[in-house]
This record gives structure tokens, sequence and C-alpha cells, in this order.
């Protein structure tokens, strides 16, 4: 007894087995040897301060799943830092050297080693139905067991967190690749699209010429249409990229968001004709003037009318309102296009993503990116069968031009 | 009395189609190919109102902006590029609006005719 028993518990927390198998595997070891009934070992959980049952061995009496650092035996032995070994006649009795332990019912002798090194990694704990006397070379050797015990949990979280960091170091590169790649790819696009627009305005401009002076029975008449249409859905893509590519800054100046609205409405009053659209408009008269750029907040309002439109082929009804809400204006956009299929509404915002043959799939992603440059909210409410609500939300300023906080 | 207006573009495809456009909408179109080209016609002739590219080899649209707002500071400039991005120059704000060039001529001619209504108030 000593070095065989020592070199046993070196060979079998040195095995390749997960903690829990080791452990367990040494626990057994410790009960057969020293002769306990329950062996048991606990592993601290440094961030809610509490030991947690990893394994336990022979007798399940009183076997506790969990302590709180300062509770029980347990907690005694990390306290002192040093093991306890108690004995007593009258089981059970659940108090100790003044400290309840519920888990010492039924058990005349109690030995608490705490495992630690630099930190506490848990506690080793053994018990016994009969009083028995641990000799001082037994004491020793358990010391030897624990600090032994105390390397391999060591190890084994240093493995688990060097894996943790290992993953999420990886992770962080791919990320940083892709950052650069798509960040080259943005400044390529935005260049190339500055080249790219003039020629593009000529031939849908141009093409545009060309229909309205073709008969309408004409056969190339539906040949110059799609020339338009791919054109228009180009110049779309270009705008798009052109956004995301760079950072575009952005002139705030007091505006009156009706004013915008009104203009926005006014540029597609040919398309609310043509589709069968009624618009309402209950814009508050009351709406203080908010600081905004004019541009980017017309764009988002040609982005919503624009799918508003689209859900609308067959007619409907477009309700715009806008009211003051505490600190924010509120912009109410309802169309009764049917609502959004709620499969895909997760992805609404998502740069790229449509569901049109001839979409870009930037438009929400944009008007969404516009909206947080406000410091402002977009939400978006959909009523299957019935239609959409996107809601937008900008934060009034003070008397300087600062963005209040909005509560 | 038709209006005139003065058309800058170094894009001759553009120079054309804004002739065309703004012709059928009953204006008196005159183009410039350059900045330099468009000082002179300035010095030479009245306009109306300045159609003007930012992005231009040589003399660029702000330096003629800023001519033109020495010069003849009651001709009305709409400065008209591809993209946002020079709205945020500080010389862009001297302009009287900003159009973002598209196939669709719609936002352009509307804000002609609004800088020229409010003009014969």
């Amino acid at each position: 007894m000593g070095y065989d028993i020592l070199s046993k518990v070196i060979e079998l927390t040195d095995s390749t087995d997960a903690l829990e198998k080791r452990l367990k595997d040494v626990a057994n070891l410790l009960a057969h040897a020293f002769a306990f009934d329950q062996c048991a070992v606990y592993l601290s959980d440094q961030d809610k301060h509490v030991l947690t049952l990893a394994v336990a061995v022979g007798s399940k009496r009183g076997c506790q799943e969990e302590y709180k650092e300062n509770e029980g035996l347990p907690g005694l032995a990390i306290k002192k830092g040093s093991p306890i070994f108690a004995t007593q006649s009258k089981p059970p009795n659940e108090t100790w050297q003044g400290i309840l332990d519920k888990g010492t019912n039924g058990f005349k002798t109690v030995v608490c080693y705490p495992i630690k090194d630099d930190w506490l990694h848990g506690v080793l704990y053994l018990k016994n139905k009969e009083k028995k006397a641990v000799t001082l070379k037994e004491k020793k050797l358990l010391s030897v067991i624990v600090l032994q015990l105390a390397t391999a949990i060591k190890n084994y979280q240093c493995i688990i967190n060097l894996r943790d960091i290992n993953t999420k170091m990886k992770d962080m590169q791919d990320r940083l690749v892709n950052a650069e790649k798509l960040l080259a790819l943005g400044e390529m696009a935005a260049s190339l699209a500055h080249e790219i627009k003039n020629p593009l305005v000529s031939i849908g401009g141009f093409a545009k010429r060309l229909s309205q002076q073709m008969n309408l029975d004409s056969p190339h008449m539906s040949y110059v249409d799609r020339i338009v249409k791919e054109v228009s859905r180009l110049e779309k893509l270009m705008d798009g990229i052109v956004h995301f590519s760079k950072d575009e800054s952005y002139v705030f100046l007091s505006e009156d968001i009706n004013i915008i609205i009104e203009e926005a409405v006014a540029f597609f009053e040919d398309d609310f004709k043509r589709n069968g659209i009624a618009v309402v408009k209950e814009l508050s008269l009351h709406v203080p003037k908010i600081d905004v750029d004019r541009q980017h907040l017309k764009l988002v309002f040609n982005n919503l009318m624009t799918n508003a439109i689209q859900a609308m082929e067959k007619g409907g009804t477009l309700t715009i309102q806008t009211y003051q809400e505490g600190s924010w204006i509120v912009t109410e956009i309802h169309d009764t296009g049917g609502g959004i299929d709620p499969n895909i509404i997760s992805n609404i915002f998502n740069p790229f993503y449509t569901t049109k043959e001839t979409g870009t799939g930037l438009g929400l992603a944009i008007t969404h990116s516009i909206i947080t440059n406000h410091k402002g909210i977009i939400e978006v409410n959909n009523n299957i069968g019935v239609g959409v609500t996107f809601v937008i939300k900008l934060p009034l300023s003070d008397k300087e031009g600062r963005i209040l906080k909005a509560s | 009395m038709k209006e005139k207006i003065l058309v800058v573009d170094d894009e001759e495809g553009l120079r054309l189609l804004y002739k065309e456009e703004l012709e059928d909408e009953g204006l008196n179109v005159h183009v410039a190919a350059s900045g330099e080209e468009a000082i002179a016609k300035l010095e030479k002739d009245k306009f109306d109102l300045i159609v003007l590219d930012i992005k231009m080899p040589g003399m660029d649209g702000i330096e003629v902006l800023r001519r033109v707002k020495e010069k003849w500071k009651n001709i009305p400039v709409i400065l008209s590029t591809a993209y946002h991005h020079y709205k945020q120059e500080f010389g862009t704000w001297a302009s009287d609006a900003y159009v973002v060039k598209s196939s669709d001529l719609k936002e352009l001619k509307t804000t002609i005719k609004d800088i020229l209504n409010m003009g014969r108030k």
C-alpha cells in the first residue's frame, strides 16, 4: 500500500479518457483501497460559486448533487483550505463541528479534501458507515493523490479552454478574411459602379424615349420595354452596391417629415393610378421638425412604396400615418397586399434576399441601415392575408439639434 | 418665352439625352462638355438654370459651382451625379438642389420645374 496506489492513480488520471471516466476510476480505486462506503468528487464552478457532483461510487446514500462553496463540510474544507476528518458515534446526526451537512446522514466517518493548487478545482468527499480511523500515512497519501487530481482537472480544463479559444480564433480569422474580401469587392464594385452608371442612364433614358415614340402595337415594343426594365434593375443594383461599399456620410438638417412623405407619394402618383391603389394620408399637422437626411429618408419611403405597389398589383389601399409618440416621430405605412409569407419574414431585412424576379434584395436592407443611421427603429407588423405595416420611429432632437435619448 | 438652361456633363450620351428630354418639356437647352466650356458659355449668354455634373475631368462641377455663385449668383444650380457621395462635401451645399442620375428623368424634370416656378413668383 502506498506507492502502488499512487502509481495506479497517476496511471488512471493520465489516461486519455474523458475526465468523468478518469475521476470515476480513481473514485473506485480510492473507495476500495481506503475502505470507504462512498467516494464522491465534486467539481467547482467558479462562476456560480457552487460545487457540482461529478462522480460518486459505492453507497448513494446522502449524496448531495450540489453544494454552495460555503455549504456543509465541503464548504468548511474549502474555507479552511485543508482536509477535514471527522467521526461520530451516533448517526443520524447532520451537524458536524457546528456545520449542517445533510450528506452526512447515516455515516460515522467523513473525510473531505479540497482539490486545489493555485485555485480551487473541487472537493474529494469520502464517507463510511462505521467509525474508522485514518492513519497519518493514509492522510499523506491522500494529500498527494488529491494534488494529482487537481493537476488532472486543471489540465483537462486547460485543454477545453484551448479548444474553445482555438475555435473562436478560427471563427474570427474566417470572418476577418471574409470581411477583407467583402471590403476589396466593395471598393472595386464602387469604383466600377461610377463608370457603369453614366452609360446605364444613357441606355435606359434613350430606351424610354424609343418606347414613347413607338406605336403601341409595334412588335418591337416588348423588346424596348425589356431594355427599360432591365436597365432600371441594374441601376438599383448599382445604387445598392455603392450604398453598402461606401461609408456614406449623412447630412442631418431639420426637416418636416410630412413634406418628404408628400414628395414620395407624388413621385408614385402614376403607379398608384395604374394599379388602382387608393392612397389615404393621415399626417399629423403637429409633428415637429426632426433632424434627418432628406435624400436618404426619401429613399426609405421610395423603397417602402415600391414594395407596397408591387404587393398591390390588383389594387388596394395604401395608408400613411404620421404622429408623435413620446420622443419618437412615428410613420406607419400600411398596405392591403396580403402580407408577407411568415417563412421569409425573418429574412426581409437581409441584403441580397429577394423573392422578386427583378428584385435586387437590397431595398429593405438599405431601408433598415438608413433608419439605423438615424438612430431610429423600423418594425414590420405582418397581418397574413391582409397586409403589411412598416412602422418607422425616428427620434426627436432638442433645440441644439442633439438627438434626444429615446425613452 | 422659353426658359434657357445649360446642361454640363462630360458624357456625350447624357448631354444628348438631357437635351432631347428637356426640350420635350418645353425648355431651351444648351449643353457644355466641360467646366471650362460651361464658364465660356455663361460669359457669353444668360441662362435661367444650370444642371451640373460634378465628376468631370479638368474643372470639376464643384469648381464651376463656386465660380457661378461668385459671378452669377442668381442662376440656380442643380447638381447631378451618379451617386450620393458628393453631398457631404461642403461645396455642394451652395447648390439649389441635388439630383442623383437615373434613367428615369422624372425627378430631374420635377426639380427643374419647381425651381423655375419659384423664380417666377
